[in-house]
């Protein structure tokens, strides 16, 4: 049998500043294909154990495989070819907000753009019908001219797709995506990363708040507390209990419609 | 408590003590030179001398001590205040106890506090303890200046004024005794002679070549323009050397971000003036002299406020450029210029006007343009030339102030 597509080995994080441990000895694998929701309180070490598999941060100990290569010792060179095939999307899309749609979204094509077209903001025709064929694909192509401070969070948001779709990307990394959005615009925002997933083939690891979106979209789960796993298995094994044990005794679940 | 956790508390304490100190020192130092002033010397120089017998200053150092220690133990200092520190204490008979015993901790090469582990002698055996001030409101009711340091602060403020007043030997009779006879100067200034406005005047001659007011004013303003220019773009790739988010936490990074932000803050705290006559002894007197004065100081702050710039920007866009395999410079080119740009050309607009300004006046120094036209006049004391100059001077400055103001309404 093949080996899985993503696999972390032992990862550990700590923060120097403030000492803090944000992951502590974390190891699971992923397959090709799976829609993986991490969730866990704020605090759990979400963000960064995204982070450190596209290596914005840099993990502490611990090894993490892609496609068999452990990226962890790349050069920031060949870190950055890899980097390329890992689209990401963040909780506050992060997106240039005096630059428009297609601005942003070209820049998702950074990777691919030889240093002096990308000096002075040539992108060749195919990676701007490209740009444009992906905010089509995210309903936006009316707005492909319009300022990014302009569009609605949802719109932002799908704008962020666009840009990683530019990547053509194996993996997406989704770091708590709906976390600033009302619930209708979380789900046609889910949507769009669900349909990715199933159409194209991409692995998504996505963290998420609400454990109703997890159940609705994952193929499986993995919670994390205090940086630690404390659960991996398919969305319907979290029951009351489960729940307890990853949010604590107080909590509460809250359905996202 | 940690070591390193102690030695940071330690550290506090002792720069709060010697702040203190310091400031018993300086009121110690302003009382005797005010009694020194009054009562001892019936002229006192310019600069006004403090003459103290040799066994005075010994004295003058151990009883400023002793104020520091006794003003520490007794209530919150300026200088536990300064440092966000406050003894706290069970009685008033401990706090004396504690400054007693003050003296058998510290003065013998601070035993008490390097034995006292964390928690010196005078303070273990006191049952006084030294704490940062929690983070709470201040009790109502209690004005600063009924605490002690509010009245330290009070009396370093009152007797700085005073010694000012007198060290710089202000003289409000020489003011309206002088005052018709420079009314005279300006009624003439007020009737300005604009003969040489458009011709030039033969009389003032700078390296053979006659100049008109109109004349020298165009060379200013491209002094300016051309400092402003050169010195923006000089500092604009300077600026991301010297910012903090760029340049990244490796040694390496570390070195250039402290050469680059050394650099803009020692060459901008030399002010054009001084660059000037730097220049002027270097290339000659001229308007050379005067644009590389100018350059010089718009490339340090510009670059200052540049790379501030460029360490504000939000963190977001550049995670993604990064994220989608960005390079460094593309990160700077796609996350950090977009964000930073509206600023950057308010501030080189805004040094296009600290330019115009100074290159007026940078004549002074040898740094050429209208201010040659104007010293020059000055000189002669043909006031209603002078005026006349002001005037085209004070209508450019004007302009060029409204014009870059409009502009970086326009961008922002
Ligand atoms: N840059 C950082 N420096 C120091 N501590 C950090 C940093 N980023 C996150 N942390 C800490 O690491 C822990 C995990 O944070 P994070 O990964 O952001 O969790 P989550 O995304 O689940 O909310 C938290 O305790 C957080 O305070
Ligand atoms: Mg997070």
């Amino acid at each position: 049998m093949a080996n899985p597509y993503l696999v972390v080995e032992n990862l550990t994080k700590v923060y120097e500043r403030g000492q803090v441990v944000a992951l502590r000895d974390l190891s699971f694998s992923v397959e090709k294909g799976e829609f993986l929701v991490v969730i866990g309180l704020s605090g759990s070490g979400k963000s960064t154990l995204l982070r450190c598999i596209n290596r914005l941060v840099e993990p502490t100990k611990g090894k993490i495989y892609l496609d068999g290569v452990d990226v962890t010792r790349l050069s920031s060179a060949r870190m950055r070819r890899v980097r390329r095939r890992i689209g990401m999307i963040f909780q506050q899309f992060n997106l240039i907000d005096r630059s428009t749609a297609i601005g942003n979204v070209l820049t998702g094509r950074l990777g691919y753009t030889p240093a002096w077209r990308a000096l002075l903001g040539w992108f060749s025709k195919a990676d701007r019908d490209r740009a444009l064929a992906n905010l089509e694909r995210v309903g936006l192509r009316d707005k492909a001219y319009v300022r990014a401070d302009q569009l609605s969070g949802g719109q932002r948001q799908r704008v962020g797709i666009a840009r990683a779709l530019m990547q053509e990307p194996e993996l997406l990394l989704a770091d708590e995506p709906v976390s600033a959005l009302d619930p209708a615009t979380s789900h046609s925002v889910m949507q769009y990363l669900e349909q990715m997933n199933r159409e194209d083939g991409v692995t998504v690891l996505a963290s998420l708040h609400f454990l109703s979106l997890a159940r609705r979209y994952g193929t499986r789960i993995i919670a994390l507390k205090d940086g630690q796993l404390v659960f991996d298995g398919p969305p319907g094994a979290i029951d009351d209990t489960r729940f307890k044990e990853i949010y604590g005794e107080e909590a509460e679940e809250v359905e996202v419609r | 408590m940690g070591t390193r956790g102690g030695w940071a508390a330690l550290r506090r304490r002792s720069l709060s003590f010697f702040l203190d100190w310091l400031a018993w020192g300086y009121i110690a130092y302003t009382v005797m030179y005010l009694l020194n002033h009054y009562w001892y010397t019936v002229y006192v120089d310019w600069y006004g001398t403090l003459k103290l017998p040799s066994w005075g200053w010994p004295l003058v150092v151990l009883g400023t001590l002793e104020l520091a220690v006794w003003s520490r133990a007794l209530g919150r200092s300026l200088g536990l205040r300064a440092f966000g520190l406050e003894v706290t204490c069970p009685s008033l008979g401990r706090r004396i106890l504690r400054a007693f015993l003050w003296h058998v901790s510290v003065l013998p090469l601070g035993i008490g506090v390097w034995l006292g582990r964390g928690e010196p002698w005078h303070d273990r055996l006191a049952g006084t303890r030294v704490r940062a001030v929690p983070k709470e409101p201040e009790r109502p009711g209690r004005r600063a200046l009924a605490t002690q340091w509010g009245a330290m602060a009070a009396v370093l403020l009152v007797l700085t004024l005073w010694l000012g007043w007198l060290i710089i030997g202000i003289n409000l009779q020489v003011l309206g005794r002088r005052a018709p006879w420079a009314a005279g100067i300006w009624r003439q200034m007020l009737r300005p002679d604009f003969r040489y406005f458009l011709e030039s005047d033969p009389a003032f001659a700078l390296r053979n070549l006659p100049f008109s007011i109109l004349d020298l004013m165009v060379v200013t303003i491209f002094m300016a323009f051309l400092a402003t220019v050169l010195g923006a773009a000089v500092a604009f790739p300077l600026s991301f050397f010297g910012a903090r988010n760029i340049m990244g936490f490796s040694p390496v990074g570390w070195a250039v971000y402290g050469l680059t932000r050394g650099f803009f803050n020692v060459f901008r705290s030399i002010e054009t003036i001084l660059w000037a006559v730097v220049f002027a002894v270097w290339v000659g007197f001229g308007t050379f002299a005067g644009v590389l004065a100018l350059t010089i100081h718009t490339i340090a702050a510009l670059g200052k406020l540049y790379s501030e710039q460029v360490e504000g920007v939000s963190p977001g866009p550049l995670e993604a450029v990064w994220a989608a395999g960005g390079s460094r410079w593309q990160v700077v080119r796609y996350a950090v210029l977009p964000q930073v740009v509206p600023s950057f050309w308010a501030f080189t607009l805004y040094r296009w006007d600290i330019n115009v300004r100074m290159a007026t006046v940078i004549a002074l120094v040898g740094g050429g343009g209208i201010g040659d036209m104007l010293f020059y006049y000055k000189n002669l004391s043909d006031w209603p030339k002078v005026g006349a100059v002001v005037m085209v001077i004070v209508a450019v400055v004007w302009t060029m102030d409204y014009l870059s103001g409009r502009l970086r309404e326009r961008i922002t």
